[in-house]
């Protein structure tokens, strides 16, 4: 039992900066019509800037904010000089164009940082707390709290604030948004800038976890289950089935593989099944699509001729 | 298929294969690597330029193919056999993963791709008995009709053999009924539905062809490298692949070998222009950077791909043909557009 909590506590955790960039692949969807595998570049990108930042003496809390300042420059950028002229492009061609930046973005830090895992100074304090048996560092706990809350707030700002208000005329309908006065590509660009440091954030995040290294850049991978579990037009959905996601990957870690290989062993010549919490998103990724391909949260679209 | 056209291609690829045979070793490692990545981006385009599938599995599908056509050789297998076994495997997983297409449209069905190779990923390294696991599996070259390949330039020479054939075969079945049929598809399935066309059949069909010559690419792959191993076949397999089409113009036939001899010989020019500035340890980062640049730059600046830039260059005002690469290429654009902000 204990275990069970102490690796549901860990799975919120991850879970919760699963949602922060799944939040950001669906707002740039919304906004864009565009399916961004540099989400988990922008992650990548985020947490070798907090990282130079850091090293450079600032605050931690400075350091963090600043970083995710520039990304939502990055972000920016992207959108202005990269997706702009590509417009009318094919789908295939800009998810490409999004592969190729998050290429060069990998490519561009094995250059400057080099390939080997680096460690992360430190952002919390030190320390755990160990409560009912489980036991919690710092790190988790502020992890998943300040990813969560950010969740919470961004979708409270979509939803309530006059920006937000903005940003979904924006993504619904931008031909009407813009007949009433909106200017729609700054609100796209917006959309970009926000998404990238939301990204940035959560990766710098889950560098505090796991250390920093150019993996990082895979979680724009596990993301896309997230993102399809839930709904690809729903932020409530990317919340959810980012939540979800990390505790079913976190079980599968600490329960289902040991029971599983326990099995094998006994009964069969194969003695591990490897990381099976990886494949586990895309597993649950085909049953949905094939289940109900609009996700838990998302709505059934009209087919246009 | 005019018999005009078949006797140059005949004639192009006699020349190809006594060239490859005179080459030095390192020019035939190239002309094979150009060969196979040709087949490999031609199943493709099938798919993607021509039937409006968008597919991010074909690194797992080559893996299949490897891994198929490598334990067939092993098993005694002439290569012939290995490499149409490795094709009849392949094309039944890649049926397998165009399943959920005929459920999901667009990007969906490109994200279930992604699934896919995951997936495959996975199993590559779990199946042990039959991929070695991790450390991949070793493959010796088999004999070829009982006729042993012995150096680099023979199997140069069978690769660029296997090239021209299924470059026959595709652009002939682009002439028959099903060809027109993927055409319609990917234009619109509703039209499809609508002029009486099995949309589901028509899919599976592309799905299972172009996974059979992925297959024998992949077969072609394993006895190149003498090894078939998980990480030599992940996303950023496929995403080198995707990358041909677009480089070369998607939906064209010439395309995908322009966008196959681009793609393999960018990395070699710049581990040459390295070498000569002694910059060795970048490189690894320098060939992913321009990679990336380039696949930027083609699709904002140059979206028909290499294999409509040359015509344009030089016969501006050249009657076109109809199926000419030019205009297949656009059309091919348009109709993935559509698709853009659909729901399933």
């Amino acid at each position: 039992m204990t275990l069970a909590l102490q690796l549901a506590v860990a799975g919120l955790a991850t879970g919760s900066v699963y949602a922060l960039i799944a939040l950001g692949i669906v707002l740039i969807y919304k906004c864009s019509g565009v399916v961004n595998f540099a989400q988990g570049a922008y992650a990548m990108l985020g947490a070798y800037a907090s990282y130079v930042l850091l090293s450079a003496g600032l605050p931690a809390v400075l350091a963090v904010l600043a970083s995710m300042g520039v990304m939502a420059g990055v972000g920016a950028l992207t959108e202005r000089l990269v997706l702009r002229p590509m417009l009318k492009a094919p789908v295939v061609a800009v998810m490409m164009v999004t592969l190729g930046l998050l290429i060069c973005a990998r490519a561009a830090c094995l250059a400057v940082f080099g390939p080997d895992q680096i460690a992360f100074p430190p952002v919390f304090p030190e320390g755990a707390v160990s409560a009912g048996g489980i036991f919690v560092t710092y790190n988790y706990i502020a992890a998943g709290i300040l990813a969560a809350v950010l969740s919470l707030g961004f979708l409270l700002f979509y939803a309530r604030t006059p920006m937000g208000l903005m940003q979904r005329c924006a993504a619904d309908n931008s031909r009407a948004a813009l007949a009433i006065g909106i200017h729609v590509s700054n609100q796209v660009s917006a959309a970009w800038a926000m998404s990238a440091a939301l990204a940035g954030l959560a990766g710098t995040l889950l560098a505090t976890l796991n250390g920093l290294s150019l993996g990082l850049a895979d979680i724009g991978m596990v993301a896309f289950p997230v993102v399809v579990v839930g709904g690809l037009s729903s932020l409530e959905g990317a919340l959810v089935a980012g939540l979800v996601l990390g505790v079913l990957q976190s079980f599968t870690d600490g329960l289902l593989t040991p029971a599983l290989e326990d099995v094998l062993r006994a009964n069969t010549g194969i003695y591990s099944v490897g990381a099976l919490q990886q494949v586990l998103p895309y597993a649950l990724l085909v049953l949905m699509l094939l289940l109900r391909p609009q996700g838990l949260f998302g709505r059934r679209g009209a087919e246009r001729i | 298929m005019s018999t005009r056209r078949l006797l140059l291609a005949l004639a192009v690829a006699a020349v190809l294969i006594a060239l490859s045979l005179l080459l030095g070793r390192f020019g035939a490692y190239l002309v094979r690597a150009v060969a196979i990545a040709g087949i490999g981006a031609l199943s493709l385009n099938l798919l993607i330029g021509y039937c409006g599938q968008i597919s991010f599995a074909q690194g797992a599908l080559l893996g299949v193919g490897a891994y198929v056509a490598g334990n067939l050789g092993n098993a005694g297998a002439d290569g012939v056999l290995a490499l149409l076994g490795a094709g009849a495997a392949t094309a039944a997983i890649g049926a397998l993963i165009g399943l959920p297409a005929l459920r999901l449209r667009g990007l969906y069905f490109a994200i279930a791709t992604l699934a896919a190779q995951a997936i495959l990923e996975y199993l590559f390294k779990m199946l042990e008995p039959f991929t070695g696991g991790v450390s991949g599996l070793v493959i010796r070259q088999p004999a070829f009709f009982g006729l042993p390949v012995a150096s680099d330039q023979v199997s140069a020479a069978v690769s660029v053999l296997v090239l021209l054939i299924t470059w026959l075969a595709l652009t002939r079945l682009t002439r028959t009924n099903l060809g027109r049929a993927f055409l319609v598809v990917r234009e619109s399935e509703v039209v499809a539905k609508g002029m009486g066309l099995d949309v589901a059949r028509t899919k599976a069909w592309a799905f299972a062809i172009s996974g059979f010559v992925a297959g024998v690419a992949g077969g072609l792959i394993g006895f190149a490298a003498r090894l078939a191993s998980p990480e030599a076949f992940t996303l950023d397999l496929s995403a080198d692949y995707i990358a041909m089409i677009i480089v070369g113009g998607l939906g064209s036939w010439a395309g995908p070998l322009v966008g196959a001899a681009f793609v393999v010989l960018l990395p070699e020019a710049i581990q040459r222009v390295g070498e000569a500035f002694d910059i060795a340890n970048l490189l690894s980062a320098l060939r992913e950077l321009a990679f990336g640049l380039l696949i930027i730059l083609f699709l904002i600046f140059e979206p028909r791909g290499l294999s409509s830039l040359l015509p344009r260059l030089r016969w501006t005002q050249r009657r076109q043909t109809p199926g000419a690469a030019t205009g297949f290429g656009e059309r091919a654009g348009a109709a993935v557009a559509t698709k853009g902000g659909e729901r399933p």
